[in-house]
Formats: C-alpha cells, structure tokens, sequence
C-alpha cells in the first residue's frame, strides 16, 4: 500500500517536472517566435521599386539603370492614377478655375488688339467674352448642379460664334464643357466634403507611390522622398486610399466606434470613382513588389532615424563594447577570484569583501551607469586627456564594473572546485604558488570561468541603464576611436521604442533590431559555448 | 635559503657499486634502533616530531629514522597520523591552515620546518605518490614533464627524461603511442603508474607513498609492488598501506604507528614474526584495529 503510494508520488514527480519544462518552453515560444517573426520582417520582405531606388539613392546599393528602367515601366501606369485624380480635382477647385477664366478674357483681350479689328468689332467681342466669363463664374458660384446648368448651358450656345473661332476665347467651351460634366455627375453641395476626402487620397497617393514625378523634392528628410518601400506598407497605404475612416459617436459616455466605409461608395458616379479599381487592380504594377533579402540589414546605417536602412553602426557599438567591457572584466574577475580562493586568509574582512561582491551582483544597473558617469567619464579618463565626453571607454569600463561581481563569482566557484588533488600534486612537484595556479588551477577552472564569461557577456550586450550616460548615443556618426561615443543596439531600441512615431511606422526596424540583439548574444555565447566544450573535452581527454 | 642536498650516496648506488643491505641486519636486530650497524645514515629523521591540526595532534612526540635505499612501510589503524607523518615530510600538511610543527624532522640533514627551507626544493628531493591517482587533465607526455620543466629542462632531453621515466615506471610500452592523449583516459592503475613517473621525472631521493594501491586491483596492485621492489635500489621509499601482506612483501623495516604516536619500528620480518610490543602484535594478527 506505502509503496504504492510512492509510486505515485514519484510518477506525479515526473509529470511534475516534465510540465513546468513544457511550460517554460511554451513561455519561451510565446515571447521569442512573435519576436523573431516580427524582426525577420525587417530582412526578408516583399520590397517594392521604390525600396530599390531608396536603396539606390540612399546607400548606392544595387543597379542603377535596372532601378531606372523599373522606374520608366511604371511611370506610365503611375500617370493614369495621376491624371483621373487631375480631371476630378480641377472640378472642385473653383479658384483656379476662376484665375483660368479671368486669364482667358485678358488674353482674348489682347489678341483682339493685336488683330487690329475694327472698333466696332472689338466692341463686341468684348462684351461677348465678358458675358461668357460672368456666365462661367455664376456657373462655378452655383451651389448646386441645376442651378449652373442654365449658366452653362447660355455658354456653351455659343461655341460655334465665327468671332470667336480660333481665338483664346474657345478655352471658354473647354472648361464649360468640363464643368457641365461634373455639374451633372458631382453633387455640387457635397463639394467640401470631396474636397476633405481628396486631401486625404493625395495624401494616401503619395504614401504609396512617394512624391510625384515633376513636383519639387520634399523637405524634411528621405521619409517624404519615397512612396512605399514595402508591401505590407503599400497594402496599409491602399486601405487608407480605399475606405473612408470616420470615428462615429455612440452616445455619451460611449467609445467612439470607428466606421469603414468604401470611398469608390462615396465617390460613385463621379469621375473619381474609376481611380480606386484601377489603383486597387495596379498597386503591383505600379510598386512592382518582389521578394527580398535585404542582409544589408545587419550592416546598413539609417536613415530618417530607423525608417530606412538597418542596424550597421548599433551592431558594431554593441560588439565593441561588449568585447571590450569582458576583455577588462575577466581578467580583473579571475585575479580577484584568485586572490580570494587562493591566497586569502579566512577572516571577517574576507568574508565581508566576498558579501559586498554578492551584494553588488544584486545592485541596479542604473546605479553602475551613475557611478560610471561620475567616476570614468567626468574623472578618471579626463585625466588620460579624453574629453568629458561619452566614449567607448567609458561606457566599457561601466559594463565591466557591472559585470565583475558575476565573473567574480563563477571564476570563485570554478577554481575552487578544483580538485585539490591537482592542485596537491603539482605542488609536490616542486612547483610554487603563482605556477601552480598558472599550469593547473587555471586550465582546470576554464569551463567554468568561461561560464562567467557567458552569463557577462549576455548581460553586457543587454544592458541599456549603465550606457544610457557613459557611452550610448541615439544618432551620430561611426566612431572612429574608443574615445567616441557610439550606437548600441539595446539603447537603440530603447530610444526607438520610447522616442517617436518610428516604432509605429516601421515597426519591422524595431523589432529587427531586437532580434539582432538577441542574434548577436546568442553569436557570442555561442562562441564561448564552444570554446568551453573544447576546454573541457580537452580536460576530460 | 636552505637546500635540500642529494644525497652523494645516491650516485654511488645509480652506478651499482653497493650490495643490497637488507637481508644481513636480520639476525641482530635492537628495537627502536633499528639497524645501528647501517652502513649508511638515515635520510630522514624526525626527533620528537609533533604536528598540529590547531589544538589536536596528528602525530606527538615521534623519533623515527628511515634509511636510504630501503622501502620503509608505515602500518596503523585508521586516522593514527601515518598520513599526516608522510605528509609532514614533504610538508605537504602547509595546505591545510592552521597547522604548527613541533620537534625536528630533518632530511638530509636539513631541518624541513626551518623557516628558511626552499619548499620547492625540498619537494623536488622528495617526491610523492597519493592514494588517489590524481593525474593532471593533461596530455600523458605533459603530466611526467612537468616536473623536469619546472627544472627548466626541455626539448630532446625532456622527451628522453620523459621516456626514461616512462619506463621506470612501466608504463612505456602501453602508452608510449599515446603520449598526447589525455592521462585522464587511461586506468586507475595506469594513471597511478603515471603519478610514479612524474613523481620520478623530478629524480628525488625519496618517494613517499600514501596508499598507493588502495584504488587498484590486485593485477594493477602486484605490478605497482614490483616497481616498488625494482625502485628501491636507487630511492628512498616510504610507503602507508593498510595491507599486511603489502607491508610484508615489499618493506624492509616496518613502522607501527598507534593514535598519533610511533608504537614500534623494526625490520619487516621482526614486526610480524616476533614484535616486541603487544599491541603491534594485535594489530599484524589482525585481533586490533
Ligand atoms: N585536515 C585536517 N584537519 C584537522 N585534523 C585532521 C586533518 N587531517 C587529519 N586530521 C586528523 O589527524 C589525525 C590523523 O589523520 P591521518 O589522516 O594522518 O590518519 P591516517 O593514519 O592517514 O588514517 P587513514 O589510514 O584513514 O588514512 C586524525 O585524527 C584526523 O582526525
Ligand atoms: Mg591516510
């Protein structure tokens, strides 16, 4: 009966085990995957023309007269897009029209004179022009189609008057023409509404095809310069040329409820409605999409802080520092931990040095990036003649402060399990203190302290609040020497994430960039994890 | 600094000038002086020894002589100090904090508890075997160099000295094509042979040995008593073994030791035919201990 029982305890024990190992996995796919699916979107994409000529223009990457002649074929598909747009807008914008109107009476005016007709005839003429024009005007002034329709109708009667053939009058009857058109399919009243809309498809227009051809380059950075890179951005830019969005309140006290309704609806029966099936059924003509790995990613610097390109200057920051803050830390780490293993006598102050090195395992990294700031940059290494600046260095010198008691404490641990049979034999042999550690301490404790080294490096590439002072920068350029201040990816992605709307335009960058820290940590103990399987094979023979 | 001086005697005996001195003493034997009529004088000799773990004694109050060229084993009852005496010797017991030397132990002459003694000297005289293998996880050939390097031998007459040494402990012809392997891959036996040759690759005058076969197999243990038997001739060997029959094959003189003190010391054969305290007489017929 009891040992029954024991055995049901003991196979509890196991599914015990094996779930909380099933959950952690889980917890790990749940964080990780998204995370990498998300940032692998930053190298692999469907990448549009005008990626191609952002990555031609900005990095000098790729072939310039493929990207041109990408370019030439869909100029032609963009035009039609563009013209439709034209035709509808010219209607609703009455200002123009009206300068248009005024100009054509001037210049009718003028040729009048130049043809030296008789006074009599030019009376005439002229007043037949100003009745047009004021017919035209009272035609744009119309709040409603029916109303300038007699206004244009009294126009257009006389198109075919022998005085004004061939003159600039006939531009008269073009734009009556036109504007009976709209006046007959636009709801004239709604003219504001259209106006708004329009404002909004310009917009979603040149979000999806970039600026257009002819006008002057934006200012304000390459993000204004190009249409959609990608085409998952393409295909957000698309819905917004698509569907109206308005925000419907439901009452008081009620959340807005947000209302989707198709512009080619709100638009029907005008000469705008054929632009959106033709859009919708030419973005990939028009963007010529493609699938592309963009491995640039890891190398490329930025542009328009993070909207383009990739990640070159943080990986490298990262790197250096990182290497750096463990190059300075394990051998202070292996010494201390020698010191404290081997030549230390047992007493209080030992004892109370070894809780102070615990105790700053456990201490806040902002309180490292503080002191770093306080004690390196501004008064060790001015005194080396650096500025008082943020510097490789100092941010290096910060890391290692931190990561010290860690490597500390694995070294400790690692030296002091070895064997003492070792340790006694060698001395047997004659050989001193210092030689001994040197020749058979050491090499038997390298697993373990290359442990140390793991657990560090990780937390030195990770770290952002003791760089956030000492070394990081948001933007700059590559430094040239240990004495600058650099990028680094974990302060990259925090200013990414707390900055502006970057995150949220290009989310795929800052996710890539995660990933990338991930990668580069995982790179590193990688590394380290195969140097210390081949220490300890070596070890064990 | 004091050195510890090899014995001149030493080479005399490499060269194979001298007869064996074992065999002759038995008929005379005098208790607790034993072999008065040595042709030569001891190497090591403790005189009221006494050593510490903080307050407790290890061992108290031992006077003991051991000879050159002769295999001298130590018997006792657990926990009775024959590893701390040996480890006195070499002052391996320096490891373990809190120790304190009282009396002399001389070797050759020198006072090893002198504050001025050059350890690694004296454990370069005095080389030592643990009950354990304990080979470094190094490769075979590193493991019996290390001691000649530390010498500042090397290149062709490391490898020779490696090899010679190889042999001396007979462990050449198996091990002779793997000398860049890991140590830690052969047999405990094989690995204790490697630990009597790096002790060897240092030439001391004196081997001491902790229990060197407690680990092994009666094969491994037979072949490690032969090399014992074969080494004698050139070396000082001073052997702690919990094994009668061990003690009796291979030791000339036998010392019993008792809760830390030196009970009594004579040549082998007296020892465990005829010994003159009682309790040694429990003790070897198995009745004590
Ligand atoms: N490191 C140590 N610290 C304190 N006391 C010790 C230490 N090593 C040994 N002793 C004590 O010294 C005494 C002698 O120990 P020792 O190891 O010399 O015995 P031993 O004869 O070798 O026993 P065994 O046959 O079991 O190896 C024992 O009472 C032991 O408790
Ligand atoms: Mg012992």
């Amino acid at each position: 009966m009891k040992y029954a029982l024991r055995q049901t305890a003991d196979k509890l024990f196991t599914v015990g085990a094996l779930l909380a190992v099933v959950l952690i996995v889980a917890a790990l796919a749940g964080i990780l995957l998204p995370m990498i699916w998300r940032g692998s979107s930053a190298v692999v994409f469907r990448g549009t023309v005008e990626f191609r000529r952002m990555q031609m223009e900005q990095f000098g990457h790729g072939d310039s007269a493929a990207v041109n002649a990408e370019l030439a074929q869909v100029a032609p598909i963009r035009q039609k897009a563009y013209e439709i747009l034209d035709r509808f807008s010219a209607g609703l914008d009455t200002t123009e029209l009206v300068s248009r109107i005024r100009q054509i009476h001037r210049q009718f005016g003028a040729q009048l004179t130049n043809r030296e007709v008789p006074p009599d005839q030019y009376e005439t003429a002229r007043d037949l022009s100003r009745m047009l024009r004021d017919e035209l005007l009272a035609a744009l002034d119309a709040p409603d189609g029916a109303l300038a329709l007699p206004h244009l109708d009294a126009v257009l009667a006389h198109d075919q008057d022998a005085a004004l053939k061939d003159t600039a009058a006939g531009a008269y009857f073009d734009i009556a023409r036109e504007y009976r058109r709209i006046a007959t399919s636009v709801d004239l009243p709604r003219r504001e509404e259209y106006a708004q809309s329009l404002a909004k498809i310009s917009e979603a227009m040149k979000g999806l095809l970039g600026p257009r051809p002819g006008q002057p380059v934006p200012e304000g950075g390459a993000m204004q310069r190009y249409g959609a890179t990608r085409w998952d951005q393409a295909q957000q830019q698309l819905d917004q040329l698509l569907w109206d969005e308005q925000w419907v309140s439901q009452g008081p006290g009620r959340p807005l409820k947000k209302v989707l309704t198709p512009r080619a609806q709100q638009f029907a029966g005008t000469p705008l409605a054929e632009l959106f099936p033709y859009v919708q059924q030419n973005a990939a003509a028009m963007l010529g999409p493609r699938w592309t790995f963009y491995g640039r990613f890891f190398t490329d610097d930025n542009v328009s802080s993070h909207y383009f390109g990739g990640v070159g200057p943080e990986t490298l920051g990262t790197l250096l520092v990182t290497v750096l803050a463990v190059v300075v830390a394990l051998p202070l780490g292996v010494v201390a931990a020698a010191y404290l293993v081997e030549c230390a006598p047992d007493t209080h102050s030992t004892r109370a040095l070894r809780t102070c090195i615990n105790t700053l395992a456990g201490v806040p990294s902002i309180v490292f990036g503080l002191f770093g700031q306080a004690f390196f940059m501004l008064y060790l290494l001015p005194k080396f003649g650096l500025r008082r600046d943020s510097s490789i260095i100092a941010g290096s010198l910060t890391l290692a402060v931190l990561v010290l008691p860690v490597v500390i404490r694995a070294s400790e641990e690692a030296i002091r399990t070895v064997p003492r049979a070792f340790r006694e034999a060698a001395l047997a042999l004659g050989a001193g203190r210092l030689h001994c550690f040197l020749t058979v301490t050491l090499p038997a404790a390298l697993p373990g302290i290359l442990t140390g080294l793991i657990l560090s490096m990780s937390r030195a590439a990770g770290e952002t609040a003791p760089i956030l002072f000492t070394v990081a920068v948001a933007s700059g350029p590559v430094p040239r020497s240990l004495a600058q201040p650099t990028r680094t990816l974990s302060y990259g992605c925090y200013d990414m994430a707390v900055g502006d709307r970057i995150a949220m335009l290009a989310p795929h960058n800052l996710f890539g960039m995660v990933v990338t820290l991930v990668a580069i940590v995982l790179l590193l103990n990688a590394a380290a994890i195969a140097l210390r399987g081949r220490v300890a094979r070596r070890l064990r023979g | 600094m004091i050195e510890v001086n090899e014995m001149p005697q030493r080479k005399v005996l490499a060269a194979g000038t001298a007869a064996k001195t074992t065999d002759v003493k038995m008929a005379n034997y005098v208790p607790q002086a034993a072999g008065p009529e040595q042709q030569l004088p001891a190497i090591i000799r403790a005189d009221r020894f006494s050593l510490y773990y903080g307050s407790h004694a290890g061992v108290k109050d031992i006077t003991f002589d051991i000879y050159p060229r002769a295999v001298t084993a130590i018997i006792g009852p657990s926990g009775c100090g024959k590893s701390t005496f040996l480890r006195s010797i070499n002052r391996m017991n320096d490891l373990i904090p809190n120790t304190r030397a009282e009396g002399t132990l001389c070797v050759n002459d020198v006072n090893v508890y002198d504050r001025r003694i050059n350890l690694a000297n004296l454990r370069q005289q005095v080389g030592m075997v643990f009950q354990k293998p304990n080979p470094f996880p190094k490769t075979i050939y590193a493991n019996v160099a290390y001691g000649p390097r530390l010498q500042g031998v090397h290149g062709r007459a490391l490898d020779e000295q490696v090899e010679q040494c190889l042999r001396h402990a007979a462990l050449w012809e198996e091990v002779k094509d793997y000398l860049d392997r890991s140590a830690l891959g052969l047999s405990g036996g094989q690995q204790q042979r490697l630990c009597l040759a790096r002790a060897l690759a240092t030439q001391p005058n004196v081997l001491l040995m902790d229990e060197p076969c407690s680990a092994l197999d009666p094969i491994a243990t037979a072949k490690i008593e032969e090399l014992i038997i074969s080494l004698k001739d050139e070396y000082t060997i001073v052997i702690v073994t919990h094994n009668m029959q061990q003690a009796a094959r291979i030791s000339d003189r036998t010392a019993f030791f008792c809760l830390g003190e030196l009970i009594e010391y004579d040549q082998t054969k007296v020892i465990f035919t005829n010994p003159v305290r009682k309790q040694t007489e429990e003790y070897v017929t198995g009745r004590f201990g």
